[in-house]
């Protein structure tokens, strides 16, 4: 009971001396502490620590160094580690502080469980400072009278802890103040450094593991000062022109140090530095005079002083000043060169004078004007001729012939030395040889070979090519000595035309040229390639050349690319001078897209696609084709016209068939009269009445009774002569002289069908031969209807004579075919028809309107009109029959005529149609 | 003296005697500036007259140039002590006027200060070269002791004076003492010790 008790306690106690902030003054005091606190301890070294018990813990709650533990945070420390010197001591060891953390604490297992903190303590590892090196010191001067002395070392390896270095300076018998680096710890700066006197400086760093002292550095101040550099510096131009006076103040008295200078200079716009050689300023000064300047230029000046003896540093530079030398007179003359320009005459040339200015340093000032001298030598008698220019060019008209020019350059000093210049008459001499460019990174490089002649100069010319303007030259002149110079302001990819020429004391030689590129690049397009030509496996592709400017380079070579759509490419490399080609082997009617490539040596460009399509058929197919076709229907046509023509009876005679002539009908010889034919007042009685027996008699009545006139008739009559002498014997016609064709005869007799044939059925009438009464006997063929043997027919004629009831019906039907008949020029008929159109008008209105018609109107129809006109042309003899045909087809269709087909043969036809009314 | 003289203590000599000289020349330089900036400062006028500093030897002297070496050095190096002591006063009677806000003026007399002290010390150490003992400063202090009281205190105006008279002197002393380093550098042509009695005698 007591020892649970007891127990209690001790916990209770325990706990309230570790809360306990501070256990040595308050009412608990800690159970133990450790050995040695807080230690700063040197990295990498060993180290024991002891946790030593208080007494009374002991006692009160059982507590022993054996049941203590270490721990680093809240590592464990391993208890190999630990040794129990007796009952209230524990050590804990530590070969290596590396190991070592914070904190380090003492701790223990209050029975056997319960771990329970006794002490900690803060462990510092670090290292001791090393000793600080290479220390050097400068003393900068800050004004005129004050000077800083700077001293830097090297402070060594890092210590991990809080080191402190102290720079410390010191006379024989006096110490100083040390000097503390603020925020660095390898260097410090002493304000007021004392000159002459031998200064012992070195540099102290403390830790809390030890201090390490620099050796130290004796020097006195003056011999490492870094003076300022000469101020308020000025130039001045002497009398001369190539002297320039330097003016300037030191900083820094003699008193102090005496000084050694450098200066330098350059030409305003060089980059380079030129020195006045050292040995000419070692001494103290403060003004120097530069020569071998260059006159009328602008120098920049810049100097800088030291200690004379050379102990210490050199000052910065001073700023730059510049100054100007005084002008003198120009050192050489201007080259000069010219142009001749004998466009206009070849015997007057335009001379353009051209000549460069001189450069700053041999211009020597301001150039105020050039005189230009003008001597012809192939006249001594010719004046010479003098002009003042202020340019640097001049053109003169000069006859050709042989030339010198002066050209002097005067500035404010005076003049230069003469440049001469032969104009020879001609260019004849030799030129240089093998010339040749090559690119030396920003300039061209041009370089021939000398011809055997000795050569005074050489005059390089070049002028950048361009496709748009006129080619600006640029030239050169060099000694005769020189066989290659480089050619400055080139630029990249451009082409440039160089031509040199040589010249000769007494002349001048002809020019050789050459193009050249400083550097080539892939041209900046391709070409654009079109087709001039497809055909169906070829085609004639054309380009233009890249401009100059395009080209950036030399082209080497064309490239045609060209394909099918769904085909491989081809390649085809044509020469560069070439603007056409012919690709051939190509597919007939296929797509292709075809580009050109442009290539130099630095690469190529590709031009845009262009497309065609080759043709179906080549050239020629179908020509070959046509051609034959044409001409072998022309000869089937031709061989038909020709068999037509050879069997032309054959066809006319199916196509027309023969139709005998009326007026020849030997109706005509026999009748008493056709001796009447040629007395048309007596046509009456030419065919009296009692003579036809059974004729159909067709008249035909035109309406314009002009064109019937009787001169009309007369050839037709003498044909129709003719006609009937010839056919007189043309057997089986005959019928009346107005008959129209026999079928309208065989209609007229109104006996069927049968009858209308009539080369089957129709027979003739009597031929009869004897001329009537004293007249000559013609042959007529009288058409008749009737099938009766011709003795029947005469003898019905007779009876015909003899009956008058029939004679009406008789006329009537003539009146009705009469009008068909006028060509036939059967005047009886025609004037018979007029006696009934009087008086049967009513019926014949129809019927005119088809004469009309028929005979010179259109709108009856073009298949009538045709047979119409070409009866009434071409064979009169014809057109009368085929009048009369045609005229029958036409009646047919005349539907107006339906009332009077009882009456009359040409209803019949009418009544199948074709004919309107009007 | 000189004949007792090692090559290496005659180099040191001649160094003494050489950064002697340009630290008188420089200090007289210094001075110069000084005495500008002093009147400038403390209202004075530049061409006032001033009695003798009290203290200090004359830089002025009869028969200069049969003084011996030993001589010069003791003339020069009790004048320089006392410089020494009444810059620091005149730099302790400026940062009592002034403040530390003169900083110009004050840092120009610290450089003086030290310039003195520092030829003092080139000074002393040529007297040891010469195997003469170095007179103390404690019979100065011994004086001061036992000798006359300490000067009264003096005004603002008379301090002002007092300084301007220290400046004037040193600066003359400056010229003197380039002279007499001379002199000693010179080679002498017996021994070194001749020329001294020579001189002194």
């Amino acid at each position: 009971m007591f020892s649970r008790w007891n127990w209690v306690a001790c916990a209770f106690y325990l706990v309230l001396s570790i809360c306990s902030p501070d256990a040595s003054s308050g009412l608990v005091q800690s159970c133990g502490h450790i050995i040695p606190e807080s230690p700063v301890l040197a990295l990498g070294s060993n180290f024991t620590a002891l946790c030593i018990l208080n007494e009374s813990c002991l006692d009160f709650g059982n507590i022993y160094a054996s049941q203590i533990i270490w721990k680093i945070k809240n590592r464990l420390v391993p208890k190999e580690q630990y040794r129990e010197i007796n009952r209230t001591v524990s050590s804990v060891t530590f070969n290596d502080t590396s190991s070592l953390a914070t904190p380090l604490t003492c701790n223990i297992l209050a029975d056997g469980q319960i771990e329970q903190n006794i002490y900690g303590i803060t462990v510092t590892v670090g290292l001791a400072p090393e000793k600080p090196k290479n220390l050097s010191c400068i003393v900068h001067q800050e004004s005129r009278f004050t000077y800083a002395m700077t001293c830097t070392w090297n402070p060594g390896r890092h210590t991990f802890l809080d080191t402190q270095f102290r720079l410390r300076y010191r006379w024989p018998e006096q110490i100083f103040p040390d000097c503390i680096p603020k925020d660095v710890n390898n260097s410090c700066t002493i304000d007021d450094s004392q000159f002459f006197v031998n200064t012992e400086i070195w540099v102290e760093a403390t830790n809390a593991l030890g201090k390490a002292v620099s050796d130290p550095l004796v020097v006195d101040p003056i011999d490492i000062v870094k003076p300022l550099p000469p101020q308020n510096v000025s130039v001045t131009s002497g009398l001369l022109p190539t002297v320039l006076q330097l003016v300037w103040e030191n900083w820094i008295s003699d008193a102090v140090m005496t000084l050694k200078f450098n200066i330098r200079y350059r030409i305003v716009g060089d980059t380079n530095w030129m020195e006045v050689p050292p040995e000419d300023t070692a001494s103290p000064r403060t003004s120097f005079s530069i020569q071998g300047l260059r006159p009328y230029t602008e120098y920049v000046f810049s100097i800088r002083c030291m200690k004379e003896d050379g102990v210490g540093y050199w000052s910065d530079w001073s700023e730059e000043k510049t100054g100007i030398t005084i002008e003198d007179q120009p050192s050489k003359g201007p080259p000069i060169w010219r142009i001749i320009d004998t466009s206009q005459s070849p015997a007057c040339w335009t001379v353009h004078l051209i000549w460069k200015a001189l450069k700053p340093y041999e211009a020597n000032g301001v150039i105020l004007q050039y005189e230009l001298t003008v001597r012809d030598k192939s006249s001594l008698s010719s004046p010479v001729k003098k002009y003042n220019v202020t340019s640097t060019n001049y053109t003169l008209q000069l006859r050709e012939g042989t030339y010198e020019v002066t050209l002097i350059a005067r500035n404010s000093v005076g003049p230069s030395p003469p440049s001469v210049l032969l104009i020879p008459a001609s260019n004849s001499k030799a030129p240089v040889k093998n010339l040749r460019t090559l690119p030396k990174h920003d300039k061209l490089w041009v370089g021939w070979t000398a011809p055997n002649n000795y050569v005074l100069k050489y005059v390089i010319e070049w002028c950048l090519m361009s496709s748009s303007s006129d080619c600006i030259i640029e030239w050169q002149i060099v000694l005769g000595d020189v066989q290659g110079i480089d050619l400055k302001g080139i630029k990249p990819f451009k082409c440039y035309l160089i031509t040199v020429y040589p010249l000769y004391a007494d002349g001048q030689g002809s020019g050789q040229s050459v193009k050249a590129y400083l550097k080539q690049d892939r041209p900046s397009k391709g070409p654009t390639v079109q087709t001039k030509k497809v055909g169906k496996a070829e085609a004639v592709l054309t380009w233009n050349h890249l401009t100059v400017e395009e080209q950036n380079g030399f082209i080497r070579n064309y490239t045609i690319l060209y394909k099918t759509i769904d085909g491989n490419e081809t390649v085809v490399t044509v020469d560069p001078s070439k603007t056409e080609y012919t690709l051939s082997s190509l597919t007939s009617d296929t797509l292709y897209t075809v580009r050109m490539m442009a290539s130099t040596d630095n690469g190529s460009r590709t031009g845009p696609d262009f497309t065609f399509t080759t043709q179906k058929f080549g050239k020629g197919e179908i020509e070959a084709i046509v051609v034959p076709v044409c001409l072998a229907f022309l000869l089937i046509v031709l061989l038909g016209v020709l068999f037509c023509f050879n069997k032309r009876d054959l066809i006319k005679k199916h196509i027309w068939p023969i139709v005998p002539d009326p007026s020849k009908s030997n109706i005509a010889q026999w009748s008493p009269q056709v001796p009447a034919k040629h007395n048309i007042s007596s046509k009456d009685q030419m065919y009296p009445e009692g003579s036809f027996t059974d004729v159909s008699v067709v008249e035909i009545e035109a309406d314009d009774k002009k064109s019937f006139s009787e001169q009309d008739l007369k050839p037709f009559d003498l044909l129709k002569k003719e006609k009937s002498t010839s056919e007189g014997h043309s057997s089986g016609i005959g019928g009346s002289s107005c008959m129209s064709s026999p079928r309208q005869s065989v209609s007229d007799s109104d006996e069927g069908e049968t009858t209308q044939n009539t080369s089957s059925t129709v027979q003739y009438s009597t031929v009869v031969l004897n001329g009537y009464r004293d007249q000559t006997p013609v042959q007529v063929f009288s058409r008749s209807e009737s099938t009766q043997p011709l003795l029947d027919s005469e003898e019905r004629s007779e009876d015909h004579a003899g009956g008058a009831d029939s004679t009406p019906q008789r006329q009537q039907y003539f009146r009705q075919n009469g009008g068909q008949d006028e060509t036939n020029t059967d005047r009886p008929c025609f004037e018979r028809t007029k006696q009934i159109t009087h008086a049967n008008e009513g019926d014949l209105v129809g019927f005119v309107q088809l004469q009309i018609s028929g005979q010179s109107s259109q709108p009856l129809g073009l298949g009538m009109e045709k047979n119409t006109q070409e009866a009434a042309v071409s064979n009169v003899l014809q057109t009368c029959t085929e009048g009369q045909t045609v005229r029958a087809e036409t009646v047919e269709e005349n539907p107006l005529s339906v009332d009077e087909m009882p009456k009359s043969y040409l209803p019949q036809t009418v009544r199948q149609g074709g004919y309107m009314p009007q | 003296m000189a004949a007792a003289e090692s090559p290496s203590a005659a180099l040191r000599r001649r160094d003494l005697c050489s950064r002697g000289i340009r630290l008188a020349g420089k200090m007289r330089a210094d001075v110069v500036d000084l005495l500008d900036a002093y009147v400038e400062q403390q209202g004075l006028d530049a061409s006032a007259s001033v009695a003798a500093v009290e203290g200090v030897p004359l830089a002025a002297v009869e028969r200069w140039d049969e003084q011996t070496g030993t001589q010069r050095l003791l003339e020069n190096l009790a004048a320089y002590r006392a410089f020494r002591a009444l810059l620091a006063q005149m730099l302790e009677e400026q940062r009592e006027q002034l403040g530390e806000a003169d900083t110009g003026l004050g840092r120009a007399l610290a450089a003086v200060l030290l310039q003195v002290s520092a030829f003092a010390y080139h000074l002393e150490e040529l007297l040891r070269l010469e195997s003469r003992g170095i007179p103390g400063e404690e019979g100065d202090e011994e004086e001061e002791e036992d000798g006359p009281p300490p000067p009264p205190r003096l005004s603002l105006f008379e301090q002002k004076l007092r300084g301007l008279g220290v400046l004037r002197e040193l600066a003359q002393w400056a010229v003197r003492s380039v002279r007499d380093l001379r002199q000693l550098a010179k080679p002498s042509p017996a021994t070194g010790a001749a020329p001294g009695l020579a001189e002194s005698s």
